[in-house]
Order: C-alpha cells, then structure tokens, then sequence
C-alpha cells in the first residue's frame, strides 16, 4: 500500500514539475541582475529561525542584494511562534512577502490560498531562471515540502533528515566499532552496555518534550519503522494496529537505557548531552551537525560518528522534516515577482555549494555529488541515503495536523510517564484525532483525504 | 470726575465649566474602552461565532452557544481548572505566611537603613518579567546544575528531576510564584500595618504582651481590605499565568502543569479556534467576578 502511495506521489510530482509551464531554455547563464532590475529597491518581508541553515543564507544574502537591488529584510524568531506570526500575519493582510513553510503546514497554507503556486511564475522566463530545474531537488522534498495535492508551492530550503549522531569513542569502550543498524540492536545490544546510571551515562536519549518535540521526534519516530502510522487509508486512527502499539511499546521499553526526565528534553538537551559525554546516541536531525562539530559547543571533536537512523521491522523510515519557501500571496503582484526571484537564488543549484559551506543543508542533489563535499561533511552520505526512501507524510501535512499534535503531544507525553497504558494513551488521542478529522470534513466526503 | 474702573468679581474657579470634569474624564474613558470594554465586547462577540483564522474559507458563522456548550462538556477544560485552583491553593497561602511573616519583620522599629533596602528588594522579584521568572525556574531546577538540587543536596538527599517529574514539576512552578508573589503580599500587608495608629498600638502593647493578641485583634482589621484586594488581584494573576509556566515547562510534563491560561493559548493560538478561546476566557472572567464577590462578601471589613 505504501508502495502504491510513494507510486501515486510520485506521478503527481511529474505531473506538478510538467505542468510548470514551459520549460525555459536549459543552461543558460541567468543574468539574475537584468531579471531583477524591474524590481530593484523592492524590499522582502520574511521570517527566519535561529538555526544553522538561515544564518547560512544571512552570509550570503549581501552578494543577493547587491547582484539584484532587492532587500530581505528577515526577522528571526523562535520555531514554536513561527507559524502564529506567520497565520496572523496572513490574515491580518500583514508585510510577509515570503512564507517559511514548515512541511507540516504546506497543507494549511496552500488550502488557506496563502501561498502561490510555483507554476504562476515559472512560465515567466523574464524572472525565471533558466538552470531552475526542479528536477535537482530531492524527490523526496520536493515533494514533502513543497507540494500538496499535486500542486508545487514551495521550494526545498531548510532541509533535515533524522540522523543517529553517535559516541565513537563510547561505542569503542563498549566494544562496538560500528553503529546500530537496527532498533533491535540498540535495545538489545547496544543500549545495555552503554547505559551506567551511577556515572550517569545513558545509552541513548530521545527528545520528547510536550509540543512538536513529542509529537513528532518522539511519537511518530517509533511508530513509521515499525510498520506503524497515525491513520489508516480511511484516515481513521491506526494507533491500535499491531505494528504501531509495538512501536510506542519499544519506546516505553526502551526508556529505562534513557537519562531520567526524558520527558522534559527539548533538542537542546539531547544535543547537549551528546555533546558533553552523557549519552552514547541520540536521533536527532542533520541540522544539528553544526553544533556537534563546534569545539565551543561539543567536547566530542573526533568522537563524533553519523548514520543513518536505525530500521525497524518495516524498514529505515527516518524521521523528515524541513522548511520550503514559498510566495505569500498577500504581497503585491511585484513583490511576489522580486520574491520568486529571491526563492530561486536561495535554492539554486548554484548557491547549495556555498550555502553548504555556511553551515545551510541544501535539498539539491548535485552538491552531494562532489566528492570535497562528502569528504568534508559526514552527515551528507547517510543523509543522502536517508532521502532516497522516505515517508512524505511522516507527519501528515493537512491542516488539521497542529490540532491533532497538541492531542499528541499531551498524551504521548503521558504514556511515557506512565499516567496512561500505552493502550489507554493510543485509544484516547484516536478518539479525540478522529474528533478533530470528523469536525474538518474528512468522514462527510467534504475533504480530500491528503495528507 | 474720573470714572474709577469697578474689578470684576474673581470667578470662583478660573477656566472650570460644565465640561470640564468631562475632559478629565475623558482620557482615562477612552483608554478604558479601548483596551478593555472593546476587546471584551469583541471576545463576546467571537465567542457566539465559528471563528478559526487557520480556517478562512469555512467563514466565521454564527453558533449561538455551541463555542460555550463545546467549553463546559470540554474534560481538559475542567482539569485544568482544576490544577489551576490547586496551584493558587497551593501557592498562596506560602505567600501569605511568608508575606505577613516579611511584613511584621520590616514594621518593628529599628534597623532603618536595612529596613529601607529590603523595601526596596521587596520590589524585584516584581518587577522582573515573566518569562525571564520561567527561565530562572529551568536553571533553578535543572537536574545536573540547578541550585535546587544543590540545596537539597546539602541535606543529605539526592539529585532531584524537577522538571521531568510529574509532582516536581508542579511543585516547581509554585516556588517560582512564591518567590516573586511573596514580595507583593509583603508589601500589600506592610501598608496596611502602616495604617494602625502608633497610640493604639503603644496601648495595645502596655495591655499585653502576646504578640499574636496584639496581631489578632489590633492589626488584622486594618489587613483586612488589603489582605482582600490581595486575593482578588492574586486569583485574576493565577488564572491568566502563562508566561513563567510556559517557560518554565510549556505545560508539561504531560500535563502536569497545564493551567487553564495554557490550555487556552494552545486552542487560541495552536489550533487557532478563537471562537472556543473566546468562550473559555469570558468564562474565565465570570469566575474571577464571582471569586472577587465571595472574597468581597467574606473577608472585606470596614476599619472602625
């Protein structure tokens, strides 16, 4: 069924990419300055977060504003108030120029008509450019991050994929030159040895803070590579199923190898503790490599190992997440044009290699081909393996997913505390989920069932 | 024969008129109806409307009372209340103690310079913001290097989850109000002491020697009013924290500390339904006229 689901996506982004619009002519040098030089002195509103792959693109935004005339003027804010601002300040017909997409908002987005389809401006080879080439991105995130129902709305920006970063030097000691290649081994084999509660040291930690953090770092990580999902085809809950509830059991089970509060450790925690010699593994995504290689952030210098996320008796569904830009339709029609210029360039196949050296993940593929690339960064060749095969809908993008990832949230956090059975937890968020699906028009045949 | 120019009686009030209380009035009428009246008539107004601004093109109908019928049959609703009372039970009687207990300390006489300095102290822990109060609390209580820990360490017992733990969470979020609310009833009780006359206290003094005497039947009734308007101001503040919580553990662990303020930025700003957010915080504001009632109604006395 997945199959067929990875099948039906895939026809949809060819049918997407094809109905772009004419093809601009290929390979040409884009004089992004001529493009641009109707709309110099344009000035672009746009939210950014304070992580790796933005400040990346703040180094490199003065070579944009000086080539184009076009000022960004950015504002940084925290990832739990992006969407707020952003959903206020479309409604509130507010500045934003450009939309920070979240993969898990591009539904609410585009079905809120607050973002463009790329088609729109792709047909226009006065601000297009030439090398855009849509099919450079990912498969995978492309599709993930900027399409829905079909329809390209976003460009791949901000790009991770779930990694375990590792202890070498820990795993040495342990008697293990290799990392975990499946979550069998980390429970069984691996976690037992590296876990000493009395020098307080920990095999693995798992983020799992009440908000995003549980719901999607902690909930949906265990449920995918156990065969398991939030809902079924019908879009009913699927977390009484046998493969899910075997998930969420070996993440109960797996908590005693997990430092004591696990409950109340956001990413930083778990980087942290990484990072400082307390916990031998941890799942986190690709674009905390940055801080774990920073001597002023990390004591793990040489210690530091990077692999893909363990497989699960269904496979290796890593975790995926990320942020595509897109145009907010709220700008004026001039602005939009400036801000699509914009998006290409940040995105392009000619900036990924120096926005990868500024600490930025690119979602281009041909970057990754450069052998100083993958010397240099050891993130990129499990990263890349992790996006040849994924789950789009991880977490599924339709707009009734913030709802549904409070509920998550709140009782995920309960069932690893122990307030509620892993049954009771799992019955009580599909309840109140289908609740939510029900209210939205999923059941009445008012919705399509997207996700 | 020279006319002698006759002065013109003095007006009684120089530029005052029929209007006049009018524009004195009138700023603090218009503030008041700009920053509450309208954004009240507003929240009502939401209320009785489907009003989900992540929902534009389902319009924002009228649904009468289903926003509030949603609220009262909401479980997570009534348990966060629920907690949300067991905190300000919880919190505020600390903050009475060690208030009243701050309050009589700084009345004795003597020591005026250290007497003036703590006054001024008093005021810190108020004036700093919420949020920096909740990332305070997350230092305080971390696990490996909070001072929490530190202290009970000293005592022979071990290192604490605060945090991470379902009780010690909650009871951290209450520290954390203690000690910035504590100054404030300390400071509501030192006025109100301020307000008993010398002579009847000097009285009071020759007549006995206790001192809970002296604070049980000369000082409580000029608390009283303060001590009442201390239980209003506390229980409208109980009821909209958000900020040092949500800081401090975002409402976690599960739900652990999950105030009714939380709850309702989370339907408000998460899930965007301002209509049901609209209905919780009216009914938020109905409890806390009622609340003010009952307190007015059992603890108010007039000074004699």
């Amino acid at each position: 069924m997945r199959l067929l689901r990875h099948a039906a996506g895939a026809v949809a982004l060819a049918l997407a990419t094809a109905a772009l619009g004419p093809a601009p002519a290929k390979a040409e040098a884009w004089d992004i300055a001529k493009a641009a030089a109707p709309y110099k002195g344009t000035e672009l509103h746009v939210i950014f977060l304070d992580r790796p792959g933005y400040r990346a693109i703040i180094k490199l935004l003065p070579e944009f504003e000086k080539q184009t005339g076009i000022k960004v003027s950015y504002e940084i804010v925290p990832y739990e108030n992006t969407r707020e601002k952003e959903v206020l300040n479309f409604n509130g017909q507010g500045d934003l120029s450009i939309a920070l997409v979240d993969l898990v908002w591009i539904g609410e987005f585009a079905e809120n008509g607050w973002i463009q389809p790329v088609s729109k401006f792709s047909g226009d080879a006065s601000i297009t450019d030439p090398n855009l080439n849509l099919k450079g991105f990912f498969p995978l995130l492309l599709d993930a991050f900027g399409t829905w129902g079909g329809t390209t709305y976003g460009l791949p920006f901000d790009n991770y994929s779930g990694l375990l970063f590792y202890n070498k030097c820990m795993l040495k000691s342990a008697g293990f030159d290799k990392p975990p290649a499946t979550w069998d081994e980390v429970m069984t084999t691996y976690a037992p040895k590296l876990t000493d509660p009395a020098k307080k040291q920990y095999g693995y930690a798992l983020q799992s803070l009440r908000g995003e953090t549980q719901s999607a770092d902690s909930f949906m990580r265990m449920l995918w590579p156990f065969g398991g999902s939030l809902l079924d085809k019908t879009f009913h809950s699927n977390l009484m199923s046998k493969e899910s509830q075997a998930g969420l059991d070996f993440r109960q089970k797996l908590m005693k190898y997990m430092p004591p509060g696990i409950v109340s450790w956001d990413h930083a925690e778990s980087v942290n503790a990484l990072a400082q010699g307390q916990v031998a593994m941890i799942t986190e995504w690709s674009a905390f490599y940055p801080t774990l290689t920073d001597p002023k952030t990390s004591k793990l210098g040489d210690c530091l190992g990077v692999a893909p996320e363990p497989a699960g008796p269904a496979g290796r569904l890593p975790a995926l997440g990320g942020f595509s830009l897109a145009v907010a339709s709220q700008a004026p029609e001039k602005v939009q044009k400036a801000a699509w210029i914009f998006i290409q360039w940040a995105t392009s196949d000619a900036i990924a290699k120096p926005y990868v050296e500024a600490g930025g993940v690119s979602g281009r593929t041909a970057v990754y081909d450069d052998p100083a690339i993958r010397a240099h960064y050891s993130f990129v060749e499990p990263m890349v393996a992790s996006w040849q095969k994924g789950v789009p809908e991880f977490r599924p993008r339709f707009p009734s997913w913030p709802a549904i990832s409070e509920i998550v949230a709140e009782f995920g956090s309960k069932i690893m505390l122990g307030e509620v059975s892993v049954e009771q937890g799992s019955k009580e968020i599909g309840t109140r989920m289908e609740a939510v699906l029900q209210k939205d028009g999923y059941y009445d045949g008012k919705k399509k069932l997207l996700q | 024969m020279t006319d002698v120019p006759v002065p013109k009686p003095p007006r009684a009030h120089p530029g005052y008129g029929r209007l006049t209380p009018l524009w004195f009035l009138l700023p603090a009428v218009v503030a008041l109806f700009a920053i509450g009246i309208y954004p009240t008539l507003f929240a009502l107004v939401t209320s009785l409307r489907q009003y989900n601004i992540a929902r534009v093109r389902d319009g924002f109908p009228f649904v009468g009372l289903a926003n509030y019928a949603t609220v009262l049959t909401d479980p997570t609703f009534w348990q966060t209340l629920g907690r949300t009372g067991a905190f300000f039970c919880v919190a505020l009687p600390f903050e009475i103690a060690f208030g009243l207990g701050i309050a009589l300390l700084l009345h004795r006489p003597g020591l005026d310079f250290l007497r003036a300095l703590t006054r001024v102290s008093l005021v810190i822990p108020l004036a700093t913001t919420y949020a920096v109060v909740g990332l305070l609390g997350r230092l305080i209580f971390n696990r490996d290097f909070g001072v929490a820990n530190s202290l009970i360490g000293l005592f022979g017992f071990p290192a604490f989850d605060w945090l991470g733990d379902v009780n010690g969470a909650f009871a951290a979020i209450c520290i954390m109000d203690v000690w910035q609310w504590t100054p404030f009833c300390a400071l509501i009780f030192l006025s109100g002491l301020s307000m008993v006359p010398v002579e009847i206290e000097e009285a009071a003094q020759l007549e006995t020697g206790s001192r809970w005497a002296l604070l049980t039947h000369v000082q409580l009734p000029y608390l009283l009013p303060g001590f009442t308007a201390m239980l209003i101001l506390r229980s409208a503040d109980v009821l909209k924290l958000f900020d040092v919580v949500f800081t401090m553990t975002r409402g976690g662990p599960g739900a652990a500390t999950e105030l009714i303020s939380i709850y309702i930025q989370r339907v408000g700003f998460r899930v965007f339904d301002l209509g049901v957010a609209s209905a919780q915080a009216l009914l938020l504001l109905v409890i806390t006229i009622v609340l003010a009632r009952v307190y007015i109604r059992f603890f108010y006395r007039e000074i004699e």
